[in-house]
């Protein structure tokens, strides 16, 4: 025996803590992870409302340019900082997790690609602010299938359900007009990670 | 206390962290040595040294490869190391249900 003999309870005690660093460690921190993306939709959906109005009437002297810069440049950010913490904080794992985890961020970048391509298409085609309207709700829908492949992959219930809570959020506003759309995305969805982001850090 | 059914491969402190750590990796994952050392606050060269012992016993894999020009190991659980770790924890939790 390498060290002095451990009783079976301080055996028992040192693999339950060993697991549980462990697991800490490989698992990124849940509320860098939604916590980001919830300030930035606030934030950027909530300078679309002012910039919509709910009756047609602006509430703020916002151009939609300005709306979609903040919008973008708050995304920018977010996906930035999630880059840097997973780059930081990892401990590099290779194997089948690691494929899991490419196939999904490559899903992302060629979901949103594609996106991009169809409504290039038909955005000449329809008024100005339904425009917006298409290129928000059909983004947020890609946003929401992948949150629930997400939580399928990786069999995680939060994850999952936020998917679900923002593929219905998404399609009542879309129905409501872009002013609703931009309200209620900003306060149920971008709130609705930030409060989970909250929540899972503190069940952590 | 007697303890003759525990695996004396896994029943040393040093060795039951370093299987634990690797036992809480996915299936199929292999992690980097210097990740582990990191995770378990050990020494290469006593980190090193259990890896063999556990090598030996057909616990764990060791890959050694290259990320460019730089060699890195890879450190993994087998499947009879992840047998053995269940059994050890089995055999620990009837030990402890024996004492109370």
């Amino acid at each position: 025996m390498d060290e002095e003999d451990l009783s079976p309870a301080e055996m028992m005690r040192l693999i339950e803590e060993q697991s549980a660093a462990t697991a800490r460690r490989l698992q990124p921190d849940p509320l860098l992870l939604y916590a980001p993306w919830g300030i930035a939709w606030m934030v950027g959906f909530g300078a679309f409302f002012l910039s919509y109005g709910l009756d047609g009437r602006p509430l703020a002297p916002i151009s939609w340019q300005l709306a979609l810069s903040i919008l973008f440049g708050g995304q920018l950010l977010a996906g930035a900082f999630l880059f840097w913490t997973a780059r930081s904080g990892g401990v590099q794992v290779r194997g089948e997790s690691a494929q899991r985890g490419m196939m999904y961020g490559y899903s992302w970048f060629v979901g949103m690609m594609s996106m991009s391509l169809i409504m290039s298409h038909f955005a000449p085609l329809l008024p100005r602010e339904q425009v917006g309207l298409l290129y928000a709700s059909v983004s947020l829908l890609v946003v929401a299938v992948l949150y629930m492949a997400g939580g399928a992959v990786w069999r995680e219930w939060p994850m999952f359900l936020i998917g679900v809570w923002v593929a219905v959020v998404n399609a009542v506003g879309a129905m409501l007009g872009p002013g609703w759309h931009s309200l209620l995305v900003s306060l149920l969805v971008g709130g609705g990670f930030f409060v989970t982001g909250i929540v899972l850090r503190r069940r952590g | 206390m007697s303890v003759p059914d525990l695996d004396p491969v896994i029943h040393a402190q040093a060795r039951l962290r370093v299987v634990a750590t690797l036992n809480a990796l996915c299936e199929g994952d292999q992690i980097a040595f210097p990740g582990l050392k990191d995770l378990l606050g050990m020494t290469a060269g006593n980190l090193s040294v259990h890896l063999t012992k556990l090598e030996d016993a057909g616990y764990v894999e060791i890959t050694k490869t290259h990320k460019g020009r730089t060699p890195v190991t890879y450190v993994a659980l087998t499947r009879r190391g992840r047998l053995a770790f269940e059994e050890y924890t089995v055999a620990i939790r009837a030990l402890l249900g024996g004492e109370q």
